[in-house]
């Protein structure tokens, strides 16, 4: 018992914590599968590993062999706990303890085992009544007077057995511990102690012998999770609890690899064979069965709604009918009944009485189903016209351009750009044939021709607002030129000549600005009369850009035009310029690339605000001109912004502005300024990109209609109301058709009358088109 | 009676309803009153038109139409009824007028460019009717023709060319006419882009197969091209539309009219030495308005005299507004606004109402009167491009004709009606296509807005026909035969 709790002690002391232990505990890893597998592996390693594998693999191997001759240095070093199978086996008693060995003179020698000193097993206290005469039956002793020998060698004299009389005496007065037994190994009466008879009592009663000890006393936790505060030890913690345990990464490696080559197999369970029996068929009836497609002629069955309270066998006082109701169900007719039963209290679920009807119900059930034609019932009842937002219908919104009134015929290739006078009588073209043309509008008529460049084209044409004079811009090539077509009386005919030549003596005048010249890049650019054929033809100004532009928007006053040379090439500090006629003055107000998005696309002055939108592939910036800042960036979310048109009335209405943005992936984007920099809407009407858009200007009509390069333009109803509550409302009005699409390219440009409801396109099958 | 058990005995079989047949045109009108005729209720037009020929025993039959109630049967009579909800027993007044012949293409005059403005010169045209002085022969009808490349053409009917204008350096227009008219057998006043409005003296042989167009007299006081142009005669007043937005009343005698507006005279300050040369080498008298009415906000497409009334004139424009002018003060009377740019106008004297041609491709019948409550009283419907020329029917007070950018011209009956959802809507009794279509062998294709053969102007002379010309080059004249016979020439 002492060496037992002494082992205990020790390895309490040096057992590793418990709980890892406990994670590889022998137990575990002894099952049956893991450590046949696990052994095998550690002996395959062994073998290939080198040969400084480690103890502990050997170690391990050792312990699930279950070697009993572990000493207590193993058991120190091992992490595993200690089994207690070495308490269990004390050499046993049976065996000789000594061993003959051959000595140096080859004689015998008796070679004894160690005496265990803890081994009292021999030695026992004499007791005083005890025989003395050693391991002999007392049955030798029958014939003798004696029963045995003391130490001394005297007889010892077999007690005198008792008379009847005594015993019947002893029977009378038992004395005190009488069992009325011999005792075999004295002969003597077995008497009794009060003691042993208690405890004999106690064994009788399967109760515990010995007095005072309490089964159930508290347990007293040696180890618990508690910290305590005075521990059992008060030696530091050794090391390799703070270590990770080279030994245990190794095991739980050799168990993941184990695990990888399917070596241990998760634990599966047990799969549930169905007992099958070979001889019976089953027939499945639904085993080919194949969903059924949704078709008009095939209605399932409806639903039956779930029970209710009233058919509840105890359903509550409230549903259950007085005497008038029932007397008035029993009364109507049983096709008339609103229900076909009763609710009736059972009180409880045994009580209820089989369903007596039960075989008239099915049978009409059946019944039913067999002659009553069944009608499928949608079960949202919802007008999905309902659903749609409540758009005014286009005929309420007339007028809008519905059909092709006239066509422009005359251009060679592609028309490119067109542009309605302020008056609203003519109409400007311009192509890839180098000429621009002015047009009767309402009749198609060509007034005015002027070829201005012979290999390029004509990328832009737009007329000087306002109807104190006739001026025309054109871009062409690397050119623009500023026209006075012979369409105005004299007196207007004069006044725009004078506003064109007024410019060259101020030019002349001027002095170039220092900073301007010293950059070599923007060399400002000289506006210059026209050759003697052009100035025939009406050209009254040349302005030389030396980039392409591709955009002229003029400012509402007439005075200035800003224009935009989108092409790659083109130097970030002259993409965008901005041209005095007054003055026959060009500048270039952006020294650097607007960030993010390429080039510049298009740029337009605000209708009212000195506001200038410019585009680039991406964004819309607003720069005010007057404090020279940027106010704002739109953010269409285009990936190519063609175009874009500022609502000529919005700023005025006290709205914030409204911008339609077009882009070439198709997209046709209603900004609200207020709103957002994101779009407020958008619309993906068209099928490919769209080139152009534009409001109509006069304010008097609330349209708007962009161009697009599969042929059509498409016209819309965007109503800017005033108040700042109610949005933009934009109905799509109609869809013309007309233009042929030539060269992957369908309509270019379009405008719309300043005053009618009309448009006009221009196409790339060299035509022009005015809708009303 | 017995007739009535009658009827009602065989109404499963035919319903009958008694008729009144009358006309008012003399010539084919019952020779004595047969009464109340019972007729079968299925009888359409075309067996009506059977009976009434057999009724006038005429040899030859003639196409009647059926008038009930001031509008056309275009169904059968139990179709009539039923629609108007009359009972078969009342007795139907029912008017027959001869039918409109198809007008039949008769010739076509081509020329270099096209031709914006006709006009004609016959005894029942209206400058021979008001020429007091001038006697007009027979035979001798004038086809006039004014065209874009800024030339005016005299024709006679055999489709030769009697007379050509001078060209811009002899005192023509210098760009393209867009009105043309016949003042007078010997007076011709036109109007163009060039912003002039001008008189030409026309002068003809004994021959009959030469002429002469001399320049009269300049009218300067537009500042744009005039459109429109309409004559008086007899008051010697001219009323022109122009596209800077007024309406020009001007004098044809040269000592009415007030100087011309210096600085309108392009010879000022001509800007290239070319078109100084272009100018003056005959000297014209130049001259001014007598009043630019301006209240118009837009283009004015027309201008025409009151046909009863030399001192109301009324003018259309594309600001959508018919005004009425009192020509005497030049002040403004009334503004009737429509929905539409208006393009074209036409007075119809016997019903107190102006025919507008409108953009949105119909003609709106408008009361100018300031009494009328409603400002359209019919829309007449059918064509598909702008109308913009429009003329009176001299046989009927109910005819109209219209021509229009779609390349073809419409007959109108104001009878001809039907009642759509907006309104009494007019239908076109005939549809003149161009001759030029069908000389290229697609008369059945459809022109995108009538490209290429756009109807400019048009004109109907009860002895010529029907006069149009038009963006394909060529005056063509149309002529119903049934029209001509029933004038008894």
């Amino acid at each position: 018992m002492v060496a037992r709790t002494a082992s205990k002690k020790r390895k309490a002391v040096t057992r590793d914590v418990e709980e890892e232990a406990g994670v590889f505990s022998g137990d575990e890893l002894s099952a049956e599968n893991l450590d046949g597998t696990l052994s095998d592996n550690a002996n395959d390693l062994s073998e290939s590993e080198d040969d400084d594998s480690d103890d502990s693999e050997v170690e391990l191997v050792d312990e699930f062999s279950d070697d009993d001759d572990e000493d207590g240095e193993e058991e120190l070093d091992s992490d595993e706990i200690p089994s207690d199978d070495d308490l269990k086996t004390l050499p046993s008693t049976d065996e000789p303890n000594v061993r003959i060995v051959k000595d140096a003179n080859g004689n015998d020698r008796y070679l004894y085992d160690e005496i265990n000193p803890d081994d009292n097993s021999d030695f026992s206290e004499a007791e005083d009544n005890a025989n003395t005469i050693g391991d002999i039956p007392l049955t030798f002793y029958d014939q003798y007077p004696h029963i045995g020998y003391d130490i001394n060698g005297k007889k010892i004299m077999r007690p005198a057995k008792g008379e009847a009389l005594d015993a019947l005496l002893d029977s009378i007065e038992i004395p005190k511990g009488w069992t009325g037994l011999t005792d075999p190994s004295t002969g003597k009466p077995l008497n009794l102690t009060q003691k042993e008879l208690e405890l004999l009592k106690k064994v009788q009663m399967n109760e515990i012998t010995s007095e005072g000890y309490d089964q159930y006393e508290p347990l007293v936790e040696y180890f618990s999770g508690e910290q305590e505060i005075m521990p059992l030890s008060a030696a530091p913690e050794p090391k390799r609890r703070f270590v990770p345990s080279k030994h245990e990464a190794k095991r739980v490696m050799k168990i993941v690899k184990a695990i990888r080559e399917g070596r241990i197999q998760p634990y599966k369970a047990p799969e549930e064979r169905e007992e099958e029996d070979d001889d019976l068929i089953n027939y499945d009836l639904w085993a080919d069965e194949a969903e059924r497609p949704d078709h008009i002629m095939h209605i399932p069955a409806p639903k039956l709604p779930p029970p209710g309270y009233e058919e509840s066998y105890h359903p509550p006082a409230e549903y259950l009918p007085d005497k008038k109701e029932r007397k008035e169900w029993e009364q109507t007719d049983p096709e008339d009944r609103e229900k076909d039963f009763l609710p009736n209290d059972f009180g409880s679920l045994r009580r209820v009485p089989g369903y007596e009807s039960y075989v008239q119900e099915k049978f009409e059930r059946c019944l039913d189903l067999y002659l009553a034609p069944r009608v499928r019932r949608s079960k949202l009842n919802i007008d999905p016209e309902s659903l749609l937002p409540k758009l005014p219908s286009p005929e309420e919104l007339k007028p809008f351009p519905t059909t092709c009134a006239t066509v422009f015929r005359g251009h060679k290739g592609r028309v490119r750009s067109l542009n309605v006078d302020p008056t609203g009588i003519w109409l400007a073209t311009g192509g890839d044939d180098g000429t621009v043309r002015v047009w009767e509008i309402l009749t198609g008529r060509q007034l005015w021709s002027a070829k201005v460049s012979d290999e390029d084209a004509v990328n832009v044409v737009r007329w000087r607002p306002g109807k104190d004079a006739v001026v025309l811009a054109a871009a062409a090539g690397d050119d623009i030129f500023l026209a006075v077509p012979p369409i105005a009386d004299p007196e207007i005919e004069k006044a725009s000549l004078d506003l064109l030549d007024a410019g060259w003596g101020y030019a002349a005048s001027a002095p170039a600005p220092v900073g301007v010249e010293a950059n070599k890049v923007n060399k400002p650019v000289s506006w210059i009369r026209p050759s003697s054929a052009l100035a025939d033809a009406g050209i009254c100004v040349v302005i030389p850009l030396r980039y392409v532009p591709k955009s002229i928007s003029w400012h509402r006053r007439g005075d200035y035009f800003v224009t935009v040379c989108s092409g790659a090439s083109t130097p970030a500090s002259v993409a965008i310029s901005i041209h005095t006629v007054s003055k026959h003055l060009t500048q270039f107000p952006f020294r650097r690339r607007l960030k993010g998005g390429g080039p510049p696309q298009t740029a337009h002055f605000h209708p009212s605000k000195p506001i200038l939108f410019v585009a680039n592939q991406r964004s819309i910036r607003a720069y005010d001109l007057s404090r020279q800042l940027l106010v704002k960036i739109l953010q269409p979310g285009a990936r190519w912004i063609s175009s874009f048109d500022i609502h000529p009335t919005s700023s005025t209405a006290s709205g914030g502005d409204n911008i339609i943005v077009g882009s070439y992936d198709r997209r046709l984007l209603w900004h609200d300024l207020d709103l957002s920099q994101r779009p407020y809407k958008t619309l993906r009407y068209h099928r490919k990109a769209i080139r152009a858009v534009k409001f109509h200007q006069g304010g008097r009509y609330p349209l708007f209609a962009d161009a697009s390069d599969d042929g059509s333009l498409q016209i819309f109803h965007g109503s800017v109301t005033g108040d700042m509550l109610s949005n933009a409302s934009i109905v799509p009005l109609k869809v013309l058709k007309g233009h042929k699409i030539t060269g992957e390219l369908g309509v270019l440009d379009i405008d719309w009358h300043p005053r009618e409801a009309w448009c006009v396109s221009a196409g790339a099958d060299g035509t022009c088109r005015l809708w009303m | 009676m017995s007739d009535e058990l009658n009827s009602t005995a065989e109404e499963a079989a035919q319903r009958q309803v008694r008729v009144q047949l009358t006309s008012k045109q003399e010539d084919v009108a019952l020779p004595e009153n047969t009464g109340p005729i019972l007729v079968p209720t299925g009888l359409r037009r075309y067996a009506l038109s059977t009976l009434v020929n057999n009724l006038l025993g005429s040899e030859k039959p003639v196409p009647f139409e059926f008038l009930i109630n001031g509008t056309f049967l275009r169904t059968s009579i139990d179709e009539y009824l039923t629609a108007n909800g009359i009972s078969a027993e009342t007795t139907l007044e029912i008017e027959y007028v001869r039918a409109l012949i198809p007008p039949l293409h008769i010739a076509s005059f081509e020329h270099d460019d096209w031709v914006s403005a006709t006009d004609v010169l016959s005894e029942a045209s209206p400058a021979a009717s008001w020429a007091s002085g001038a006697k007009f022969s027979k035979g001798q009808e004038r086809i006039l023709s004014g065209s874009y490349d800024g030339l005016l053409r005299i024709w006679n009917m055999s489709s030769e060319i009697i007379a050509t204008s001078p060209g811009p350096s002899e005192g023509g227009h210098t760009a393209s006419i867009k009105a043309a008219k016949f003042v007078s057998p010997n007076q011709i006043a036109t109007a163009g882009l060039d912003r002039t409005v001008r008189l030409w003296k026309y002068t003809e042989d004994e021959s009959d197969f030469s002429g002469k167009v001399t320049p009269q007299l300049e009218l300067y006081g537009h500042k744009s091209g005039v459109d429109s142009l309409a004559v008086h005669a007899p008051s010697n007043r001219l009323l022109t539309g122009s596209s800077d937005h007024t309406v020009g009343f001007w004098s044809t005698k040269k000592a009415d009219a007030p100087a011309a507006p210096e600085n309108l005279l392009s010879s000022g300050h001509g800007r290239n030495s070319k078109r100084r040369k272009m100018n003056t080498s005959v000297s014209t008298a130049q001259r001014g308005p007598l009043a630019l009415m301006s209240g118009h906000t837009g283009p004015v497409s027309a201008a025409i005299f009151d046909a009863k009334d030399s001192t109301v004139g009324y003018s259309a424009s594309w600001d959508h507004s018919l005004r009425t002018w009192d020509l005497v003060t030049g002040s403004l009377v009334d503004t009737r606004t429509t929905s539409h740019s208006l393009l074209s106008l036409e007075h119809l004297p016997e019903h107190n109402l102006l025919a507008a041609g409108t953009s949105a491709r119909h003609i709106t019948l408008i009361d100018p009167r300031a009494s009328a409550t409603t400002v359209a009283a019919m829309t007449l419907r059918g064509h598909t491009n702008a109308v913009v020329s429009l003329a009176r029917d001299p046989h009927s007070a109910y005819g109209l004709i219209s021509g229009s950018h779609d390349g073809t011209c419409r007959i109108w009956d104001i009878r001809s009606t039907k009642t759509d959802k907006d309104g009494v809507v007019g239908e076109s009794v005939y549809s003149i296509a161009r001759k030029s279509i069908e000389e290229e062998g697609k008369a059945d294709s459809k022109r995108v807005g009538g490209e290429g053969v756009k109807v400019f102007s048009v004109c109907w002379d009860p002895a010529i026909g029907i006069v149009s010309a038009g963006e394909d080059k060529r005056i063509q004249i149309n002529r119903g035969e049934g029209v001509l016979s029933s004038t008894k020439q």
